[in-house]
């Protein structure tokens, strides 16, 4: 199979869009100018910047973003309390007439956020009367203080499903309610959503974060005018907590809508993970912060690369598959064990394993410090494997499944002579077969 | 452009984002091969792992306690050869930029008004300090920090020695000498220029001035004549004169003399480089390099060697001046050649230049500067105070700086001849040890 004969199209919720990729209603997308622009880059969709009534002003913060850098890596992690958008509902709309009439093939969803039940209809009105293929109810931005807003309502599961349900009354589109992960379990809230009449679930939006606090006057940023707030944080460091929520959505049972995955995304092997967790579409917002729409052909060009690696012709092929591989931890085989296997002759001898596996692991490294080269005690690995999680060199350090006979040894009471001064009564021992 | 601004424009050093990024690359070794590597002691691993870790005035710390000349030798030390070759990243892809890290850890501190030191309280004796320059400022620093009273006496109008005087500007410049001398006088170290002391007799005069302890530090200022009985020709200089008349700022004199005109510098070292370029950045039209050996010999850094040859600078490779040939007013218009090849090598390792008979040739020039090695100073002499060796150099124990009198000890070219700067530290820090414990037992 070759790339070419790879099919990225996905049904989302009865709409179909050309490639899973899909902007997030955020900065990146707050216009048609903007959003034609993205298109023009290959994204196959856009959840269009959260539109506003207008019966309240929207003024954003200034300044309203704060990165999160590690080292010289720039943005893994970035604050935003950007509110929904400033402009007038009439401008988005018209906006919206653009971009259908020039991208006829490219679906807007358009993300609405309502102050009562008659503001969300009439915003999902206005916005399906002029051109909109899909709702994305705003259930979950991190920072709205009005009660009976933002992830307010999402953490409010009798709201949540009351305008969802009133929503629904008045369009026939489909209808996306994106969740916070503001929250402990969110298949709760998801299932109100449906129960609501929700077609599909967006998640997560941002989870409510301090990036940095100033140093020199305790003020945490981003800073306005010598206030700091609690606010939207999101980036690649969030990835992993956004995959768990979307993994739990897709193995409810009592859900079993098509998911839209949202956090983190920055690459084709990013995509791919939320597929396999269960994401039907993606969206992204920080990605395009940090670099641009371009990354869209990263991602199209190498999901399409792995596709044809695997033999694989369309995406939903991928979404879920990692479903059956993910349970909770008393489903692994503690039976089998292994440990770390050194290829000694790429070794740079930087020495960093020695240290990790020394201060955090299980002291199994010896050092030699003629030749700078460690040396693994085997039957002291307690295959953790952080040695091979700092080690510079790629593949230099694997995990090695060990036969059954093969034993650890304990780790060593520093002093046994102690014994008679001990206060103990041994428990019962737990049988872990059992 | 003046000829002031030709030797004014020292190269900044690397930014903070740059910095960052070498200091993400650092593999943070374990028992690292960098520190290892420093004849000064000095610690990268340590200094870069806390730069990493966001301890920054920590990094700089690491440096200055070490080294009162830390900013210095990030940017004359020849890293590649020492710290930076030892790096594990190399089996990566290339070393970290160690000493360009240094540079920009001990300059941030600078700009950010970060202090290392406080003046300690003295409650030692009084030592002198007799020359400026790295040797002898490390000494003090030393000392100082000991509790030591500290006199440095520095011959010229300034103290730093080769690293004011016989550096070129745009290597090293003066406001970042100034900096970093600032660093020595927060430690209360006293500086007293123009003060230049007179051999054995001198010296002898401050211990009986009640300095209870001498540390001889007066550099290598000397040169061997390229041409025995050529000494005072017109038009021909050795580089002391030259380099220390640029760093004094005597740039008309000597653009009279170089602007426009064909000069030659005979010599293959670090030193015969820095002459050559700063010819060049007078304007020279044409700059002949004489060496008697061939390209691989040369004493110079490989990468000096190469500036040159991209400088335009004309290499005469294998010939061995044998006379220089004056006008009719007694000022030099040619140096005559003789061809060389390389026969068997010599005690130094490096394959002695032969002459060859009769191939002799003459190369016109307008000015010739020698640099074919640095001596101590002929007009000083410590004979009498500390035992010298064949060469004139102190004899000095290498990790006390003991000399063969008990109240004297002495470091840096004048022990070991031409050396580096991290040497010349070290010398300087071994010497305040052994001072101390000389004087704490007094």
């Amino acid at each position: 199979m070759t790339a070419k004969n790879i099919d990225l199209s996905v049904d989302f919720a009865g709409v179909k869009f050309k490639n899973p990729f899909l902007l997030s209603s955020s900065p990146v997308s707050n216009s048609a100018e903007m959003v034609a622009k993205s298109f023009e880059a290959g994204w196959g969709g856009v959840v269009y910047k959260t539109l506003a009534s207008g019966r309240w002003p929207i003024i954003h913060p200034s300044p309203r973003m704060n990165p999160y850098h590690q080292g010289s890596t720039k943005m893994v992690g970035l604050q935003n309390v950007e509110q929904i958008s400033d402009r007038p509902l009439k401008d988005n709309l018209l906006d919206f007439l653009y971009l259908k009439k020039n991208y006829p093939d490219h679906p807007i969803v358009a993300s609405i956020m309502g102050f009562s039940t008659e503001d969300w209809q009439y915003l999902a009105k206005s916005a399906e009367d002029n051109g909109a293929d899909m709702l994305e109810l705003n259930f979950s931005c991190p920072h709205m203080t009005i009660e009976g807003s933002g992830h307010k309502v999402g953490q409010a599961t009798a709201l949540l499903e009351s305008f969802t349900e009133a929503v629904k009354k008045v369009v026939k589109i489909p209808v996306m309610a994106k969740m916070t992960p503001n929250i402990t379990d969110i298949t709760e809230p998801a299932v109100f959503a449906k129960k609501g009449g929700a077609d599909a679930i967006a998640a997560v939006n941002t989870f409510r974060g301090i990036s940095e606090i100033g140093r020199d006057d305790w003020i945490p940023k981003p800073n306005i005018f010598g206030i700091g707030a609690e606010s939207g944080y999101s980036g690649p460091a969030v990835k992993p907590i956004a995959l768990h929520f979307i993994a739990d959505m897709a193995k409810c049972k009592d859900l079993g809508l098509p998911l839209s995955g949202i956090g983190g995304i920055e690459t084709w092997v990013d995509v791919l993970e939320y597929l396999l967790v269960g994401a039907t579409t993606i969206q992204v917002t920080t990605g395009v912060i940090h670099y641009g729409y371009r990354i869209v052909e990263d991602m199209a060009e190498g999901l399409r690369d792995y596709m044809a690696s695997k033999g694989i012709s369309k995406v939903s092929d991928l979404i879920g598959k990692a479903l059956p591989n993910l349970q909770e931890t008393d489903h692994f085989d503690l039976e089998r064990q292994g440990r770390a296997e050194y290829n000694y002759e790429a070794c740079i001898g930087c020495g960093q394993c020695y240290i990790v596996c020394n201060d955090a692991a299980g002291q199994a490294l010896e050092w030699d410090p003629e030749k700078r080269r460690p040396k693994l005690i085997e039957d002291k690995c307690l295959s953790c494997m952080i040695c091979s999680f700092v080690c510079p060199v790629p593949g230099l350090i694997t995990f090695k499944e060990m036969p059954k006979e093969w034993n650890r040894k304990e780790t060593v009471v520093m002093d046994p002579g102690l014994e008679k001064e001990l206060k103990y009564q041994p428990y019962e021992e737990v049988d872990l077969k059992r | 452009m003046s000829y002031a601004e030709h030797f004014q424009d020292m190269e900044k050093g690397i930014g903070l984002a740059h910095a960052i990024a070498e200091a993400d690359r650092c593999l943070l070794c374990y028992d690292a091969p960098c520190s290892k590597a420093c004849p000064a002691e000095t610690d990268p691993a340590t200094f870069i792992r806390k730069f990493r870790l966001r301890n920054i005035t920590g990094a700089i710390r690491t440096i200055k306690d070490n080294n009162i000349l830390g900013g210095a030798c990030g940017v004359l030390c020849p890293t590649s050869q020492l710290c930076e070759k030892e790096c594990s990243a190399t089996g990566i892809s290339r070393p970290i930029e160690i000493g360009n890290i240094q540079r920009f850890l001990v300059e941030y501190g600078w700009q950010n008004g970060f202090k290392v030191f406080e003046k300690p309280a003295v409650t030692k004796q009084r030592v002198a300090i007799i020359g400026s320059g790295p040797a002898g400022l490390s000494c003090a620093a030393e000392l100082a920090k000991q509790g030591y009273q500290v006199t440095v006496f520095a011959e010229r109008g300034e103290p730093g020695g080769m690293i004011r005087f016989g550096v070129p500007a745009y290597r090293f410049d003066k406001n970042f000498l100034k900096n970093e001398l600032q660093d020595l006088y927060d430690l209360g170290v006293e500086v007293r220029c123009n003060q230049r002391i007179e051999g054995s007799e001198g010296a002898e005069e401050l211990l009986a001035d009640g300095y209870a302890a001498v540390f001889l530090s007066p550099g290598v200022w000397g040169t061997p004549r390229v041409i025995p009985g050529a000494e005072n020709m017109q038009g021909v200089v050795t580089y002391p004169e030259f380099l220390v008349g640029l760093r004094e700022e005597r740039f008309e004199e000597f653009g009279k003399q170089v602007t426009g005109k064909t000069v030659a510098v005979i010599g293959g070292g670090s030193v015969a480089m820095d002459c050559i370029e700063s010819a060049s950045k007078l304007g020279a039209k044409d700059v002949y390099l004489i060496y008697r050996r061939s390209f691989a010999q040369m004493p110079a850094e490989e990468d000096e060697r190469l500036e040159a040859l991209k400088l335009g600078i004309h290499f005469l490779l294998l010939n061995q001046p044998v006379e220089y040939l004056a006008d009719s007013g007694g000022k030099v218009k040619g140096v005559k050649l003789l061809r060389t090849q390389l026969g068997d090598p010599d005690d130094s390792g490096r394959r002695r230049p032969v002459e060859i008979e009769g191939s002799e040739w003459v190369l016109n020039v307008d000015f010739v500067i020698e640099a074919i090695g640095q001596i101590p100073d002929e007009s000083v002499d410590w004979s009498s105070a500390v035992k010298l060796d064949r060469k004139g150099l102190i004899v000095a124990e290498a990790d006390t700086g003991k000399t063969s009198n008990r109240r004297i000890f002495a470091g840096g070219d004048i022990v070991r001849g031409p050396g580096l700067v991290v040497e010349a530290v070290q010398d300087g820090k071994v010497a305040a040890r052994a001072i101390d414990e000389a004087l704490s037992k007094a």
